[in-house]
Protein backbone atom coordinates (compact mmCIF):
# COMPACT_ATOMS: atom_id res chain seq x y z
CA UNK A 1 0.00 0.00 0.00
CA UNK A 2 2.81 2.53 -0.36
CA UNK A 3 4.77 4.39 -3.28
CA UNK A 4 7.95 5.12 -3.61
CA UNK A 5 9.78 7.85 -5.94
CA UNK A 6 12.04 7.50 -8.64
CA UNK A 7 14.68 10.49 -8.13
CA UNK A 8 12.92 12.14 -11.71
CA UNK A 9 9.84 12.25 -9.79
CA UNK A 10 11.26 13.45 -6.65
CA UNK A 11 13.47 15.86 -8.52
CA UNK A 12 10.74 17.69 -10.92
CA UNK A 13 8.40 18.16 -8.10
CA UNK A 14 11.37 20.01 -6.02
CA UNK A 15 12.05 22.64 -9.11
CA UNK A 16 8.65 23.30 -9.29
CA UNK A 17 8.11 24.52 -5.98
CA UNK A 18 11.59 26.24 -6.22
CA UNK A 19 10.26 27.72 -9.35
CA UNK A 20 7.19 29.49 -8.34
CA UNK A 21 8.13 30.22 -4.03
CA UNK A 22 5.80 32.82 -3.74
CA UNK A 23 2.80 30.62 -5.17
CA UNK A 24 0.66 27.07 -4.35
CA UNK A 25 2.16 24.75 -6.67
CA UNK A 26 0.68 21.37 -7.49
CA UNK A 27 1.07 18.53 -9.89
CA UNK A 28 0.61 15.12 -10.59
CA UNK A 29 2.51 11.39 -9.95
CA UNK A 30 2.33 8.89 -12.46
CA UNK A 31 3.44 5.13 -11.86
CA UNK A 32 4.09 2.20 -14.67
CA UNK A 33 0.82 -0.01 -14.93
CA UNK A 34 1.21 -3.05 -13.66
CA UNK A 35 0.35 -5.87 -15.84
CA UNK A 36 -1.38 -8.10 -13.90
CA UNK A 37 -2.87 -8.27 -10.57
CA UNK A 38 -0.42 -9.80 -8.30
CA UNK A 39 -2.11 -11.52 -5.26
CA UNK A 40 0.21 -9.82 -2.84
CA UNK A 41 0.28 -6.99 -4.91
CA UNK A 42 0.12 -4.99 -1.37
CA UNK A 43 3.23 -5.60 -0.40
CA UNK A 44 5.27 -4.62 -3.81
CA UNK A 45 5.47 -1.02 -3.40
CA UNK A 46 4.28 1.34 -6.43
CA UNK A 47 7.12 3.26 -7.79
CA UNK A 48 6.02 6.71 -9.20
CA UNK A 49 8.48 6.97 -12.16
CA UNK A 50 7.72 10.72 -13.36
CA UNK A 51 6.28 13.82 -12.29
CA UNK A 52 4.04 16.34 -14.15
CA UNK A 53 3.88 19.87 -12.39
CA UNK A 54 0.16 21.32 -13.10
CA UNK A 55 -0.26 24.70 -11.76
CA UNK A 56 0.99 27.34 -9.71
CA UNK A 57 -0.97 30.32 -7.86
CA UNK A 58 -5.11 29.61 -7.83
CA UNK A 59 -5.81 25.83 -7.59
CA UNK A 60 -9.03 25.85 -6.39
CA UNK A 61 -10.70 26.30 -9.78
CA UNK A 62 -11.86 23.45 -11.83
CA UNK A 63 -11.65 23.78 -15.65
CA UNK A 64 -7.99 23.63 -16.27
CA UNK A 65 -7.41 21.29 -13.91
CA UNK A 66 -10.19 18.86 -15.34
CA UNK A 67 -8.20 19.59 -19.15
CA UNK A 68 -4.71 18.40 -17.19
CA UNK A 69 -6.30 15.23 -15.81
CA UNK A 70 -7.94 14.58 -19.32
CA UNK A 71 -5.00 15.36 -21.24
CA UNK A 72 -2.83 13.69 -18.84
CA UNK A 73 -4.59 10.38 -18.69
CA UNK A 74 -4.59 10.05 -22.19
CA UNK A 75 -0.59 10.60 -22.69
CA UNK A 76 -0.11 8.29 -19.46
CA UNK A 77 -2.59 5.50 -21.74
CA UNK A 78 -0.03 6.14 -24.39
CA UNK A 79 2.97 5.27 -22.29
CA UNK A 80 1.37 2.72 -20.16
CA UNK A 81 1.42 4.67 -16.94
CA UNK A 82 -1.32 5.35 -14.31
CA UNK A 83 -1.92 8.22 -12.64
CA UNK A 84 -0.68 6.93 -8.97
CA UNK A 85 -0.42 10.06 -6.73
CA UNK A 86 -0.92 13.91 -6.06
CA UNK A 87 1.12 16.62 -4.89
CA UNK A 88 1.10 20.31 -4.09
CA UNK A 89 2.73 22.79 -2.06
CA UNK A 90 0.91 25.61 -0.22
CA UNK A 91 1.47 29.30 -0.77
CA UNK A 92 2.51 29.88 3.05
CA UNK A 93 5.68 27.86 3.68
CA UNK A 94 4.46 27.08 7.26
CA UNK A 95 1.34 25.81 6.31
CA UNK A 96 1.73 21.98 5.03
CA UNK A 97 -1.47 20.55 6.26
CA UNK A 98 -3.80 19.24 3.02
CA UNK A 99 -6.93 21.19 2.30
CA UNK A 100 -9.51 20.48 0.42
CA UNK A 101 -8.16 21.07 -3.10
CA UNK A 102 -5.80 18.46 -1.96
CA UNK A 103 -8.32 16.20 -0.83
CA UNK A 104 -10.78 16.62 -3.67
CA UNK A 105 -8.09 15.86 -6.43
CA UNK A 106 -6.80 12.86 -4.27
CA UNK A 107 -9.89 11.22 -3.84
CA UNK A 108 -10.97 11.36 -7.64
CA UNK A 109 -7.29 9.81 -8.56
CA UNK A 110 -8.16 7.27 -5.59
CA UNK A 111 -11.14 6.44 -7.53
CA UNK A 112 -9.07 4.89 -10.55
CA UNK A 113 -6.51 4.22 -8.70
CA UNK A 114 -6.94 2.49 -4.99
CA UNK A 115 -3.53 3.03 -3.91
CA UNK A 116 -3.51 6.50 -5.06
CA UNK A 117 -0.93 8.94 -2.55
CA UNK A 118 -1.64 12.17 -1.73
CA UNK A 119 1.79 14.33 -1.30
CA UNK A 120 2.54 17.86 1.04
CA UNK A 121 5.38 19.43 0.62
CA UNK A 122 6.87 20.77 3.85
CA UNK A 123 8.40 24.36 2.46
CA UNK A 124 10.04 24.90 6.01
CA UNK A 125 12.66 22.39 5.52
CA UNK A 126 13.28 23.05 1.78
CA UNK A 127 16.86 23.69 1.17
CA UNK A 128 19.41 23.66 -1.58
CA UNK A 129 21.36 20.88 0.07
CA UNK A 130 18.16 18.59 0.12
CA UNK A 131 19.99 16.97 3.09
CA UNK A 132 16.14 15.49 4.09
CA UNK A 133 13.13 13.88 2.42
CA UNK A 134 10.84 17.21 3.16
CA UNK A 135 7.22 15.48 1.96
CA UNK A 136 4.52 14.22 3.79
CA UNK A 137 3.38 11.33 2.47
CA UNK A 138 -0.46 10.36 3.30
CA UNK A 139 -2.69 7.04 1.90
CA UNK A 140 -6.32 6.92 1.26
CA UNK A 141 -7.57 4.76 4.15
CA UNK A 142 -11.64 4.40 4.64
CA UNK A 143 -12.47 7.86 2.79
CA UNK A 144 -9.95 8.93 5.42
CA UNK A 145 -6.31 10.79 4.61
CA UNK A 146 -3.98 9.14 6.97
CA UNK A 147 -0.01 10.80 7.05
CA UNK A 148 2.90 7.95 7.02
CA UNK A 149 6.45 9.14 7.82
CA UNK A 150 8.67 9.87 5.01
CA UNK A 151 12.15 8.60 5.04
CA UNK A 152 14.47 7.14 2.77
CA UNK A 153 12.51 4.30 2.33
CA UNK A 154 10.49 6.14 0.09
CA UNK A 155 12.95 6.56 -2.56
CA UNK A 156 14.06 3.93 -4.99
CA UNK A 157 17.51 5.81 -4.15
CA UNK A 158 17.69 8.71 -1.93
CA UNK A 159 21.30 9.04 -1.92
CA UNK A 160 20.84 9.52 -5.69
CA UNK A 161 17.76 11.91 -5.33
CA UNK A 162 19.68 13.96 -2.78
CA UNK A 163 22.93 14.63 -4.71
CA UNK A 164 20.74 15.40 -8.24
CA UNK A 165 17.71 17.20 -6.99
CA UNK A 166 20.42 19.60 -4.74
CA UNK A 167 22.76 19.82 -8.01
CA UNK A 168 19.89 21.18 -10.13
CA UNK A 169 18.21 23.90 -7.72
CA UNK A 170 22.13 25.03 -7.70
CA UNK A 171 21.92 25.03 -11.32
CA UNK A 172 18.56 27.01 -11.52
CA UNK A 173 17.05 24.20 -13.21
CA UNK A 174 13.78 24.95 -11.92
CA UNK A 175 13.78 28.34 -14.49
CA UNK A 176 13.23 26.22 -17.58
CA UNK A 177 10.36 23.61 -15.80
CA UNK A 178 7.52 23.76 -17.14
CA UNK A 179 3.91 23.27 -15.65
CA UNK A 180 0.74 23.05 -17.16
CA UNK A 181 0.33 26.50 -16.83
CA UNK A 182 3.39 27.16 -18.60
CA UNK A 183 2.05 25.12 -21.71
CA UNK A 184 -1.42 26.87 -21.41
CA UNK A 185 0.12 30.25 -21.97
CA UNK A 186 2.15 28.84 -25.05
CA UNK A 187 1.30 25.17 -25.98
CA UNK A 188 5.30 24.69 -27.55
CA UNK A 189 5.70 24.48 -23.56
CA UNK A 190 6.07 20.79 -22.99
CA UNK A 191 5.07 19.69 -19.99
CA UNK A 192 6.70 16.28 -19.92
CA UNK A 193 9.81 18.57 -19.59
CA UNK A 194 12.31 16.36 -21.53
CA UNK A 195 15.24 18.35 -21.17
CA UNK A 196 15.39 18.44 -17.09
CA UNK A 197 14.64 14.21 -17.68
CA UNK A 198 17.82 14.47 -19.77
CA UNK A 199 19.67 16.55 -17.12
CA UNK A 200 18.60 14.09 -14.59
CA UNK A 201 19.43 10.95 -16.33
CA UNK A 202 23.08 12.31 -17.27
CA UNK A 203 23.36 13.41 -13.69
CA UNK A 204 22.57 9.32 -12.60
CA UNK B 1 31.68 33.53 -10.66
CA UNK B 2 31.22 35.56 -14.07
CA UNK B 3 28.81 38.91 -13.97
CA UNK B 4 25.58 39.19 -15.84
CA UNK B 5 27.09 41.32 -18.44
CA UNK B 6 29.82 38.57 -19.41
CA UNK B 7 27.75 35.69 -19.13
CA UNK B 8 24.49 37.13 -21.27
CA UNK B 9 27.10 39.31 -23.52
CA UNK B 10 24.80 43.13 -22.58
CA UNK B 11 25.97 46.51 -22.01
CA UNK B 12 24.82 48.06 -18.48
CA UNK B 13 21.87 50.53 -20.68
CA UNK B 14 20.82 46.82 -21.62
CA UNK B 15 20.73 45.51 -18.31
CA UNK B 16 19.28 49.21 -17.02
CA UNK B 17 16.43 48.75 -19.93
CA UNK B 18 15.75 44.83 -18.87
CA UNK B 19 14.79 46.11 -15.06
CA UNK B 20 12.05 48.78 -16.31
CA UNK B 21 10.85 46.40 -18.84
CA UNK B 22 10.66 44.65 -15.98
CA UNK B 23 9.13 47.21 -13.60
CA UNK B 24 6.45 47.67 -16.12
CA UNK B 25 5.38 44.07 -16.62
CA UNK B 26 5.30 43.98 -12.82
CA UNK B 27 7.26 40.70 -13.13
CA UNK B 28 8.10 38.83 -9.72
CA UNK B 29 11.18 36.93 -11.41
CA UNK B 30 13.21 38.36 -8.28
CA UNK B 31 16.55 35.87 -8.47
CA UNK B 32 17.18 37.57 -12.00
CA UNK B 33 16.87 41.11 -10.57
CA UNK B 34 18.71 40.94 -7.99
CA UNK B 35 21.23 39.20 -10.37
CA UNK B 36 21.04 41.90 -12.52
CA UNK B 37 20.25 45.63 -10.19
CA UNK B 38 22.99 44.33 -7.99
CA UNK B 39 25.70 44.30 -10.62
CA UNK B 40 24.23 47.45 -12.12
CA UNK B 41 24.83 49.56 -8.60
CA UNK B 42 27.71 47.49 -7.67
CA UNK B 43 29.59 48.47 -10.62
CA UNK B 44 27.58 51.08 -12.94
CA UNK B 45 25.90 53.42 -10.00
CA UNK B 46 27.60 56.59 -11.45
CA UNK B 47 25.99 56.30 -14.61
CA UNK B 48 22.21 55.81 -14.22
CA UNK B 49 21.44 58.98 -12.93
CA UNK B 50 18.35 59.35 -11.29
CA UNK B 51 16.80 56.10 -12.52
CA UNK B 52 19.14 54.69 -9.39
CA UNK B 53 16.82 55.50 -7.17
CA UNK B 54 13.84 53.38 -8.80
CA UNK B 55 16.07 50.88 -9.31
CA UNK B 56 16.98 50.92 -5.49
CA UNK B 57 13.72 49.90 -4.71
CA UNK B 58 12.52 47.65 -7.58
CA UNK B 59 16.02 45.52 -6.44
CA UNK B 60 15.49 45.91 -2.77
CA UNK B 61 11.97 44.11 -3.21
CA UNK B 62 13.27 41.41 -4.97
CA UNK B 63 16.13 41.32 -2.47
CA UNK B 64 13.76 40.52 0.02
CA UNK B 65 12.24 37.45 -1.75
CA UNK B 66 15.23 35.67 -2.38
CA UNK B 67 16.38 36.42 1.19
CA UNK B 68 19.23 38.44 0.61
CA UNK B 69 18.81 41.11 3.54
CA UNK B 70 21.96 42.48 3.19
CA UNK B 71 21.70 43.79 -0.42
CA UNK B 72 18.21 44.82 0.85
CA UNK B 73 19.63 46.78 3.91
CA UNK B 74 22.13 48.80 1.65
CA UNK B 75 18.91 49.55 -1.17
CA UNK B 76 17.36 50.62 1.81
CA UNK B 77 20.03 52.72 3.67
CA UNK B 78 20.62 54.80 0.09
CA UNK B 79 16.75 55.29 -0.25
CA UNK B 80 16.72 56.81 3.51
CA UNK B 81 19.76 58.94 2.78
CA UNK B 82 18.40 60.62 -0.08
CA UNK B 83 14.55 60.85 0.84
CA UNK B 84 14.73 61.14 4.56
CA UNK B 85 11.13 61.01 6.02
CA UNK B 86 9.19 59.65 2.94
CA UNK B 87 6.44 57.19 2.96
CA UNK B 88 7.34 55.70 0.16
CA UNK B 89 10.68 54.79 1.80
CA UNK B 90 9.13 54.15 4.94
CA UNK B 91 6.91 51.56 3.48
CA UNK B 92 9.75 49.55 1.93
CA UNK B 93 11.68 49.14 5.32
CA UNK B 94 7.91 48.06 6.87
CA UNK B 95 8.11 45.61 3.69
CA UNK B 96 11.74 44.21 5.08
CA UNK B 97 10.04 43.85 9.04
CA UNK B 98 7.65 41.94 6.82
CA UNK B 99 10.25 39.80 5.18
CA UNK B 100 12.09 39.34 8.28
CA UNK B 101 8.30 38.12 9.71
CA UNK B 102 8.54 40.94 12.20
CA UNK B 103 4.50 41.67 11.46
CA UNK B 104 3.91 43.31 14.55
CA UNK B 105 6.92 45.82 14.30
CA UNK B 106 5.94 46.58 10.04
CA UNK B 107 2.11 46.72 11.47
CA UNK B 108 3.30 49.57 13.67
CA UNK B 109 5.50 51.08 10.52
CA UNK B 110 2.51 51.27 8.73
CA UNK B 111 0.25 52.67 11.26
CA UNK B 112 3.14 55.16 11.76
CA UNK B 113 2.76 56.58 7.97
CA UNK B 114 -1.26 56.09 8.25
CA UNK B 115 -1.15 58.57 11.10
CA UNK B 116 0.44 61.01 8.90
CA UNK B 117 -1.75 60.13 5.70
CA UNK B 118 -4.92 57.71 6.52
CA UNK B 119 -5.09 57.92 2.73
CA UNK B 120 -2.13 56.35 2.20
CA UNK B 121 -3.63 53.01 0.14
CA UNK B 122 -0.03 51.32 0.28
CA UNK B 123 0.42 51.31 3.65
CA UNK B 124 -3.24 49.56 4.02
CA UNK B 125 -2.63 47.14 1.57
CA UNK B 126 0.56 46.33 3.41
CA UNK B 127 -0.99 45.67 6.26
CA UNK B 128 -3.71 43.49 4.92
CA UNK B 129 -0.76 41.43 3.22
CA UNK B 130 0.23 40.32 7.03
CA UNK B 131 -3.07 39.06 7.55
CA UNK B 132 -3.11 37.08 4.70
CA UNK B 133 1.10 35.91 5.47
CA UNK B 134 -0.46 35.25 9.13
CA UNK B 135 -2.96 32.71 7.35
CA UNK B 136 -5.83 34.84 8.65
CA UNK B 137 -8.04 34.58 5.27
CA UNK B 138 -11.15 35.98 6.98
CA UNK B 139 -9.63 39.07 8.89
CA UNK B 140 -7.69 39.77 5.54
CA UNK B 141 -11.15 39.42 3.77
CA UNK B 142 -12.93 41.68 5.54
CA UNK B 143 -10.22 44.10 5.75
CA UNK B 144 -9.61 44.31 1.84
CA UNK B 145 -13.78 44.69 1.90
CA UNK B 146 -13.14 47.82 4.01
CA UNK B 147 -10.70 49.16 2.15
CA UNK B 148 -12.75 48.67 -1.26
CA UNK B 149 -15.70 50.60 0.13
CA UNK B 150 -13.37 53.32 0.36
CA UNK B 151 -11.53 52.45 -2.79
CA UNK B 152 -13.84 51.44 -5.16
CA UNK B 153 -11.40 51.65 -7.95
CA UNK B 154 -8.45 49.66 -6.77
CA UNK B 155 -8.34 47.00 -9.41
CA UNK B 156 -5.47 45.42 -7.69
CA UNK B 157 -7.15 45.08 -4.68
CA UNK B 158 -10.03 43.82 -6.03
CA UNK B 159 -8.24 40.94 -8.31
CA UNK B 160 -6.59 40.05 -4.67
CA UNK B 161 -10.07 39.98 -3.49
CA UNK B 162 -11.37 37.61 -5.51
CA UNK B 163 -8.49 34.92 -5.43
CA UNK B 164 -8.72 35.14 -1.56
CA UNK B 165 -12.37 34.31 -2.17
CA UNK B 166 -11.77 31.53 -4.65
CA UNK B 167 -9.10 30.09 -1.96
CA UNK B 168 -11.88 29.59 0.42
CA UNK B 169 -13.95 28.30 -1.93
CA UNK B 170 -16.28 31.33 -1.93
CA UNK B 171 -17.25 31.21 -5.97
CA UNK B 172 -20.30 33.35 -5.50
CA UNK B 173 -18.23 36.43 -3.78
CA UNK B 174 -15.64 35.85 -6.29
CA UNK B 175 -17.59 36.19 -8.70
CA UNK B 176 -18.81 39.38 -7.59
CA UNK B 177 -15.41 40.83 -7.88
CA UNK B 178 -14.37 39.40 -11.52
CA UNK B 179 -17.72 41.30 -12.40
CA UNK B 180 -16.35 44.63 -10.69
CA UNK B 181 -13.18 44.34 -12.89
CA UNK B 182 -14.63 43.29 -16.10
CA UNK B 183 -17.00 46.33 -15.90
CA UNK B 184 -14.26 48.61 -15.65
CA UNK B 185 -12.05 46.59 -18.25
CA UNK B 186 -14.13 45.15 -20.77
CA UNK B 187 -11.79 44.92 -23.24
CA UNK B 188 -9.35 42.47 -20.70
CA UNK B 189 -9.91 38.85 -21.60
CA UNK B 190 -8.06 37.58 -18.89
CA UNK B 191 -10.95 38.48 -16.05
CA UNK B 192 -13.35 37.20 -18.52
CA UNK B 193 -11.50 33.58 -18.55
CA UNK B 194 -11.29 34.11 -14.60
CA UNK B 195 -14.69 34.30 -14.20
CA UNK B 196 -15.51 31.97 -16.77
CA UNK B 197 -13.83 29.76 -14.57
CA UNK B 198 -15.11 30.48 -11.29
CA UNK B 199 -19.14 29.98 -12.76
CA UNK B 200 -18.24 26.82 -13.81
CA UNK B 201 -16.15 25.75 -11.04
CA UNK B 202 -19.76 26.88 -8.58
CA UNK B 203 -21.52 24.23 -11.21
CA UNK B 204 -25.13 23.64 -12.35
CA UNK B 205 -26.31 24.13 -15.73
CA UNK B 206 -26.86 27.61 -15.23
CA UNK B 207 -23.48 28.80 -14.65
CA UNK B 208 -21.60 26.25 -16.96
CA UNK B 209 -24.29 27.98 -19.53
CA UNK B 210 -22.78 31.32 -18.65
CA UNK B 211 -19.30 29.79 -18.53
CA UNK B 212 -19.43 28.90 -22.13
CA UNK B 213 -20.41 32.32 -22.69
CA UNK B 214 -18.17 34.06 -20.92
CA UNK B 215 -15.39 31.74 -22.15
CA UNK B 216 -16.77 32.51 -26.04
CA UNK B 217 -16.63 36.03 -24.81
CA UNK B 218 -12.83 36.13 -23.81
CA UNK B 219 -11.86 33.88 -27.08
CA UNK B 220 -13.62 37.02 -28.72
CA UNK B 221 -11.49 39.16 -27.40
CA UNK B 222 -8.34 37.29 -27.98
CA UNK B 223 -8.64 34.38 -29.76
CA UNK B 224 -5.22 33.23 -29.01
CA UNK B 225 -6.05 32.52 -25.05
CA UNK B 226 -5.98 28.61 -25.25
CA UNK B 227 -7.55 28.38 -21.41
CA UNK B 228 -10.71 30.11 -23.16
CA UNK B 229 -10.96 27.80 -26.13
CA UNK B 230 -10.32 24.30 -23.68
CA UNK B 231 -12.58 25.90 -21.32
CA UNK B 232 -15.20 26.50 -24.02
CA UNK B 233 -14.86 22.74 -25.29
CA UNK B 234 -15.36 21.43 -21.53
CA UNK B 235 -18.58 23.74 -20.77
CA UNK B 236 -20.16 23.07 -23.99
CA UNK B 237 -19.85 19.37 -23.56
CA UNK B 238 -20.86 19.05 -20.06
CA UNK B 239 -23.91 21.24 -20.67
CA UNK B 240 -24.83 19.06 -24.14
CA UNK B 241 -24.36 15.78 -21.68
CA UNK B 242 -27.10 17.21 -19.16
CA UNK B 243 -30.10 15.25 -18.93
CA UNK B 244 -31.80 18.71 -18.36
CA UNK B 245 -31.53 20.40 -21.74
CA UNK B 246 -33.41 19.82 -24.37
CA UNK B 247 -32.82 18.73 -28.01
CA UNK B 248 -32.09 22.11 -29.49
CA UNK B 249 -29.74 23.12 -26.36
CA UNK B 250 -27.92 19.68 -26.77
CA UNK B 251 -27.79 20.06 -30.68
CA UNK B 252 -26.26 23.62 -30.39
CA UNK B 253 -23.61 22.67 -27.75
CA UNK B 254 -22.80 19.36 -29.52
CA UNK B 255 -21.98 22.19 -32.27
CA UNK B 256 -20.00 24.59 -29.98
CA UNK B 257 -18.13 21.33 -28.59
CA UNK B 258 -17.02 20.32 -31.81
CA UNK B 259 -16.19 23.59 -33.23
CA UNK B 260 -14.12 24.05 -30.14
CA UNK B 261 -11.90 20.75 -30.68
CA UNK B 262 -11.27 21.99 -33.86
CA UNK B 263 -9.37 24.60 -32.99
CA UNK B 264 -7.59 23.28 -30.64
CA UNK B 265 -6.48 20.57 -32.84
CA UNK B 266 -5.66 23.16 -35.08
CA UNK B 267 -3.85 25.34 -32.30
CA UNK B 268 -1.62 22.23 -31.36
CA UNK B 269 -0.44 21.48 -34.91
CA UNK B 270 0.38 25.10 -35.78
CA UNK B 271 2.73 24.35 -32.31
CA UNK B 272 3.88 21.39 -33.76
CA UNK B 273 2.91 19.35 -30.22
CA UNK B 274 1.90 15.71 -30.89
CA UNK B 275 -1.13 15.65 -28.97
CA UNK B 276 -4.88 15.60 -29.81
CA UNK B 277 -7.80 15.50 -28.16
Amino acid sequence: MSIKLTTQAYCKMLLHAAKYPHCAVNGLLVAEKQKEKKKDSHSTPILCVDCIPLFHGTLALAPMLEVALTLIDTWCKENKYVIAGYYQANERTKDFRPNQVAEKVGARIAENFSEAAMIMVDSTRFTMGCYEPILAIYDHHENKWKCRDCNADCFEDWCEAQKITSALLEGRSYESLIDFDNHLDDLRNDWTNPEINKSVLHLC
Amino acid sequence: MASVSEMYDVTWEEMRDKLRKWREDNHRNSEQIVDVGEELINEHASKLGDDIWIIYEQVMIAALDCSRDDLAWTCLQELKKQFPGSQRVKRLAGMRLEALEKYEDASKQYDSILQDDPTNTAARKRKISILKAQGKSAEAIRELNEYLEQFVGDQEAWHELSELYINEHDYGKAAFCLEELMMTNPHNHLYCEQYAEVKYTQGGLENLELSRKYFAQALKLNNGNMRALFGLYMSASHIAASPKVNATVKKANVKYAAWATNQINRAYQVSHARYLL
